[in-house]
């Protein structure tokens, strides 16, 4: 997969990650429960866990993936460079 | 507590709290005062924060007066779908990091509206432009309104003193020290938020037998039992599914569209410090956000065991009025303070946008020669112009600017976040298709709101639509389709071509994507534009089927 496949594919499924995790509530409005967690109602405790941890955890994550999608698409245009300036000198010597 | 209400008894103390607050903000913005030289120190402090302060001025920017003045109050009033409806606001600076902020970010951009500016042209630019202001003036002004009630009703300074001081005091300390001193003072206002908010909370929950008292936000589980007896109906969702996906395209989708969130991003020193501030920022909003839910639920459980019922009207002050009964006075007087300071840091982000939409996005586009000096001076002018434009409404604001800031998120994401996202992923969308969107979508989101036409609405349930979700939901699949159909068209249409830059706007796409050369395979799926319109027109069918609320 090259650079510009990873950033849209990144991009797509961290956004898609991210909504279900801070939408956990929509997810139990579907699929209503009456068990309990810690002493809650699991429709109440899990969306408030997951909109605070799930994204903490996500957010660290995402930052991450979005330094190495960086660095892979600086590696790409260090290619396309090498092989303009290739280009360039076999052109002169011919 | 005072005679007449709730208030404190000693409102000198309270009055000396937030003005040694305002004090604080002041040297503040004058030590971090840069003397701003160009427009890029006074809108995006040089591009120079650090994480960790970033972090903290993303969540003071976006925690409003509401933090303590009215979200408890609707918790009380709607309890468990108020918290479901506010969990996923937290989404906004995450999303709008990936989607498209370090992007922005890498363009150098000030507001979303300059990205839109080179992206579809002056007219679309302008357009966006005074949409965003006018959902900045909502924001702006509920805060104004926040704090003069504040002081009013809780420190016994009159309503229209309370706004002309407050709102010299706020356009001064931002004039003052432009992104900068906003930046650090947000930073500083969100350590007094959480410490006012949250330490108090403790010793509330403490006081009312809660044996989890030394982490308030998430240790209450011994009251739950307590809580089912009083009031069995607390944890019931109550609406249908189709009211908590309506929470996707006006909130969440809406936050995309805040150009004061935005702004944040650009502020950052790197794209790496940009994704390191969304960290900091989920954590401490987390900490907020469930102290504030808690702050609700203590509010329910206090009316409901101790017979002490809080009235329709008091019901904003919910925060207050536990500490007031709970706390001693020089702690609610902390905690006035920490409310003061959530509406200053909002407002002074709100201010900013405000004075970039005007003296960026508008009037230095339409004279583009202006000198830096001009554009600098024109940005102060334009801050203190926005300032001044939201103490006049509050005077007497009309009533569709204050009922609901949350209308607001959904007007901006009918308006820019379409136009932004679209931009910043596919290079098809063009300055005709952009118009379109931001023109229909924003005139039938504001005809179908309840506060223009009653009878003209969506659900015919009067919180959803003066919420905006219905309306977003209506409307925000009708600027994607738009965007879409109206971009394909014109591009095969001949006679349109001399209108497009079909070639600058590839570049300007690749650049802001970090690539050196244009690849014509890159960011032209035919196929994802297909399955945003299918989307689109299963959402927009959804929403006009019965609500059933």
């Amino acid at each position: 997969m090259n650079a510009y496949q990873k950033e849209v594919w990144f991009t797509i499924i961290m956004s898609a990650i991210f909504l279900v995790v801070g939408h956990s509530g929509l997810l139990f409005a579907m699929f209503p429960t009456d068990a309990m967690l810690f002493g809650f109602p699991v429709m109440y405790i899990v969306p408030i866990l997951s909109g605070w941890f799930g994204v903490l955890i996500l957010t660290i994550i995402a930052g991450a993936i979005g330094n190495k999608i960086d660095e892979a698409i600086e590696r790409e245009n260090e290619m396309k460079r090498a092989e303009a300036a290739e280009q360039k000198s076999s052109k002169g010597v011919n | 507590m005072g005679e007449n209400g709730w208030q404190l008894e000693n409102p000198i103390i309270g009055i000396v709290v937030v003005a040694l607050t305002f004090l604080l903000f002041y040297v503040v913005s004058y030590i971090s005062n840069r003397s701003s030289k160009s427009v890029e120190d006074l809108y995006a402090a040089g591009g120079g924060v650090g994480a960790f302060t970033n972090g903290l001025a993303m969540a003071s920017t976006y925690m409003s007066i509401a933090t303590f003045l009215g979200v408890t109050g609707l918790i009380l009033n709607m309890k468990v779908p108020f918290v479901i409806m506010w969990i996923q606001l937290i989404l906004a600076i995450p999303l709008i990091t990936i989607i498209y902020g370090t992007s922005l970010r890498r363009m150098g951009a000030f507001t979303p509206t300059h990205f839109i500016r080179e992206r579809y042209g002056v007219r679309a630019s302008i357009v966006a432009a005074l949409f965003m202001i006018l959902v900045q003036i909502m924001y702006a002004l509920g805060q104004m309104i926040g704090i003069a009630v504040a002081f009013e009703t809780l420190l016994g300074i009159p309503y229209f003193v309370g706004l002309v001081v407050g709102g010299v005091l706020v356009i001064g300390y931002v004039t003052m020290g432009g992104m900068s001193g906003a930046t650090n003072n947000a930073a500083i206002q969100m350590v007094i938020i959480t410490l006012m908010f949250v330490v108090p909370l403790g010793a509330i929950m403490k006081a009312m037998g809660g044996s989890g008292w030394y982490f308030p936000p998430l240790l209450y589980a011994d009251m739950v039992p307590t809580m089912l007896e009083a009031v069995p109906n607390f944890f019931d969702y109550q609406y249908s599914v189709k009211w908590y996906f309506a929470i996707i395209p006006a909130l969440t989708f809406g936050s995309l569209g805040l150009p004061h969130l935005a702004m944040r991003v650009y502020t950052a020193s790197s794209l790496q410090s940009a994704r390191k501030a969304m960290v900091w920022f989920a954590l401490v909003l987390g900490v907020v956000f469930s102290a504030t839910y808690v702050m609700g639920f203590a509010g329910v459980y206090f009316t409901e065991t101790t017979g002490n019922p809080i009235s329709v009207e008091d019901a904003d002050k919910l925060t207050i009025i536990l500490n007031l009964v709970y706390n001693s006075e020089w702690v609610t007087a902390l905690v006035i303070a920490g409310a003061v300071s959530a509406g200053l840091s909002t407002l002074s982000g709100n201010l900013i946008a405000i004075g970039a939409l005007i003296s960026q996005d508008i009037v230095s586009t339409l004279r583009p020669h202006l000198a830096n000096k001009s554009k600098v001076r024109l940005g102060y002018i334009s801050i203190a112009l926005g300032g001044v434009v939201s103490v006049v409404l509050a005077f007497n604001p009309p009533d569709f600017l204050v009922v609901s800031i949350l209308w607001a998120f959904g007007l901006a994401a009918v308006t820019n976040a379409p136009l932004i996202v679209t931009g910043v992923w596919w290079k098809e969308a063009n300055k005709f298709g952009a118009m379109s969107a931001a023109i229909i979508g924003g005139i039938v989101y504001i005809v179908v709101s309840p506060f223009v036409f009653p009878s003209i609405v969506i659900s015919g349930h009067a919180m959803t639509d003066g919420l905006g979700l219905s309306g977003a939901m209506f409307t925000v699949p009708i600027s994607f389709i738009l965007l879409i159909v109206v971009s394909y068209v014109t591009n095969r249409m001949p006679g349109l071509q001399k209108y497009l830059t079909k070639t600058e706007d590839a570049e300007l796409i690749e650049r802001i994507h970090g690539w050196e050369t244009v690849n014509p395979a890159r960011y032209n799926s035919m196929v994802a534009a297909v399955i945003i319109v299918v989307g689109s027109i299963a959402v927009f069918a959804w929403a006009i089927m019965p609500w059933n609320l």
